[in-house]
């Protein structure tokens, strides 16, 4: 109880407090420009933080996380485009229902189910995460190692790219780790002479290439795309019929998202899409879904914020990113010198808390940011790429060289940025390449420890119970969609002829 | 065409990883503990050929339009950031981000200056006021820090 209070306290310094409400804005401006999004904003902002104390520094990045991934669901409603992917779902329902002149309605009701779903989350994170960081607190590096290996091979079914070429990413991110010096051994790899190298590729220089500087130049390719507002008129919130009609949805979208965003490296994207169709599954009138449906944005709107909270508990239990957001948050937290694992919630307790009420609080903040600013917000997604993307490269870039002063990082960025363009050009996602990066270190340290613990041993690993059970959740989310469709192909005879 | 060069892009590159990889220093024996510096990065390389081998074989081939023009002239003139960068960073910034307002077909005079000169100031003065980093000296930062 103590460290909940004192992490209450600790975030209650007024300056503080105005830096979130900030920090709100700015998450609400970048989910609504175009092309940037949670991941790429916390990225950006990253270098911000870092003359920052750990606290204000953590909590600006998290309520960019939750504040971004709100705000795509203004633009998917007034100008059927997703400011986040997260909100992809949201147009399905939320643009038909502003084209029948009910934009307040759907913007109203998805303000309210983020904000529940946010709520809901926060709250299982502060239950959850200490006592998953508890049950963590015994594991040996052999479990340690399982669970960053199954850790990376959840990203298989992360991102755009398919599963053989996620884990392709994820490992060039993991190889990309073993740069700089051998952490047992002190021998230098991969250095080519440069002393900058010894200490390993900076995180934060990669993570603003492949997440800003690619996109700019996916951008690029996008020049003629153009974006129309519905009219909106004054805010007519959702009706009481319409909360009688939702609370469930909501609730479950919640529990599922939350579940979804605890999952290491699923994040809001597949909530929503999970959320809003089991709220189809379960609706009374399915039919309206796709053409208007309250619950619809209610389910996939809950989901997507309750990811949020979800995907802070194995990152801040266990060092597991949850999501890219989170990838990029641990990131940050490394940067800060802050160990993520269960050592947090005993040594760094009110750290922890004040970022668990940061988060509970940005939640409370998009009430009145989503329902009295939306229709401002709406208008920054009009913001005119050629002016907004050679902006953001400055600030990516010395973004990229503020860290360590190095022109070395600004070079690093660019070629991230090249490379992860071409990545996503040829089906590679980016997100996997960024959580290898981070996982990678941990990866290899574990290994070499276990490998010390067991007298060079290997195999007494999977005499482990616990290390055996990540190994088996490892081949499960491997080859188990391999083997779902294979089953499903056998009893369905239809599928298997592709009619 | 990309199905199999993408692979065998990726397969060269790790091949020529694991070269580099096979003359780190090694520890004797002796005093080894764990693995030798050069095991684990040589097992994730083998990993993604084998990975990369799939895909080749497996892996359903998409469809790739051709890469806009502008496309390519923003990776040039990423190039281009890169050489003026060694004058001054923000004489590359500049001049980049001008260029590329202008490559993407932005004429307007007010909105040139502010990529090219505004933008870049403000971020120079608020990292260097607030944040106090040390920019590298340059044609236009020498004349601020004298």
């Amino acid at each position: 109880m103590e460290p909940l209070i004192a992490g209450l306290t600790a975030l209650m310094d007024p300056n503080l407090l105005v830096l979130l409400f900030a920090a709100t804005l700015g998450g609400v401006i970048i989910g609504a420009l175009p092309g940037l999004n949670a991941t790429t904003g916390a990225a950006l902002l990253l270098p911000f933080t870092i003359t920052m104390e750990p606290i204000p520094a953590i909590a600006i990045l998290t309520t960019i996380y939750c504040a971004a991934t709100f705000a795509g669901a203004i633009t998917a409603i007034l100008i059927n485009t997703p400011g986040t992917s997260a909100s992809a779902t949201t147009c399905l329902d939320g643009f038909p229902l502003a084209q029948r002149g009910e934009a307040g309605r759907a913007l109203g009701m998805a303000t309210i189910s983020s904000t529940v779903g946010g709520i809901i989350s926060v709250v299982c994170l502060m239950l959850a995460a200490p006592l998953m960081a508890r049950m963590a607190y015994n594991f040996a590096p052999p479990e340690y190692f399982a669970l960053t290996v199954f850790g990376i091979s959840m990203l298989a079914t992360i991102g755009d790219g398919t599963p053989l070429k996620n884990i392709i990413a994820g490992a060039f991110g993991v190889f990309l780790a073993t740069v700089g010096k051998d952490l047992l051994t002190t021998v230098e790899r991969f250095t080519f002479g440069f002393n900058e190298l010894s200490e390993g590729i900076g995180f934060v220089p990669v993570m603003i290439g492949i997440f800003g500087i690619s996109e700019l130049l996916v951008q690029a390719e996008r020049l003629s795309v153009e974006r129309r507002q519905v009219i909106m008129k004054a805010i007519k919130l959702p009706s009481r019929e319409d909360y009688a009609r939702v609370w469930k949805t909501v609730l479950r979208s919640s529990g599922i998202g939350t579940f979804i965003g605890i999952l290491p490296a699923e994040g809001a994207t597949v909530a929503s899409m999970i959320g809003y169709n089991e709220a189809r599954r379960w609706s009374k009138k399915p039919e309206e879904f796709g053409k208007g449906s309250i619950e619809g944005i209610a389910g996939a709107e809950a989901a997507n914020n309750s990811a949020t909270g979800g995907a802070m508990v194995p990152t801040l239990a266990l060092g597991i990113p949850g999501s890219p957001t989170a990838a990029v948050i641990l990131a940050g937290l490394m940067v800060h010198g802050l160990q993520p694992g269960p050592t947090m919630f005993t040594e760094q307790a009110t750290f922890a808390y004040a970022i668990f009420w940061s988060m509970l609080l940005v939640n409370v903040m998009f009430i009145f940011v989503g329902l009295f600013g939306a229709k401002i917000f709406a208008r920054v997604t009009f913001v005119p790429v050629q002016i907004l993307w050679p902006i953001v490269f400055t600030f990516s870039i010395v973004g990229a060289y503020a860290l360590d002063q190095s022109m070395l990082d600004v070079y690093i960025a660019v070629g991230s940025g090249v490379i992860g363009y071409f990545m996503r050009r040829f089906g590679y996602s980016v997100v996997p390449l960024a959580i290898g990066l981070i996982l990678g270190g941990m990866l290899e340290k574990r290994l070499g420890q276990s490998l010390i613990m067991l007298d060079d041993q290997w195999w007494l690993m999977f005499t482990r119970p616990l290390t055996l059970l990540f190994f088996v959740l490892t081949f499960l989310a491997l080859f188990g969609p391999f083997f779902w469709r294979r089953l499903f192909q056998q009893r369905d005879p239809m599928v298997s002829t592709g009619e | 065409m990309t199905r199999f060069a993408v692979p065998t892009g990726i397969i060269a590159f790790c091949g020529l990883a694991f070269w580099l990889s096979t003359q780190f220093d090694k520890v004797p024996p002796i005093l080894l503990r764990g693995m030798q510096p050069a095991d684990f990065p040589q097992m994730v390389l083998i990993l993604i050929i084998v990975l990369s081998v799939c895909v080749a074989l497996f892996d359903q081939p998409i469809e790739h339009g051709r890469i806009p023009t502008t496309v390519w002239v923003s990776l040039a003139l990423f190039a281009v950031f890169a050489l003026s960068a060694q004058l001054d960073l923000f004489l590359g910034l500049g001049i980049f981000a001008c260029a590329l307002a202008w490559a993407w077909g932005e004429r307007r005079g007010w909105a040139l200056t502010t990529v090219a000169v505004v933008s870049p100031a403000m971020v120079f003065f608020l990292f260097d006021q607030v944040f106090n980093i040390r920019f590298p000296r340059g044609l236009l930062t020498n004349l601020w820090y004298g």
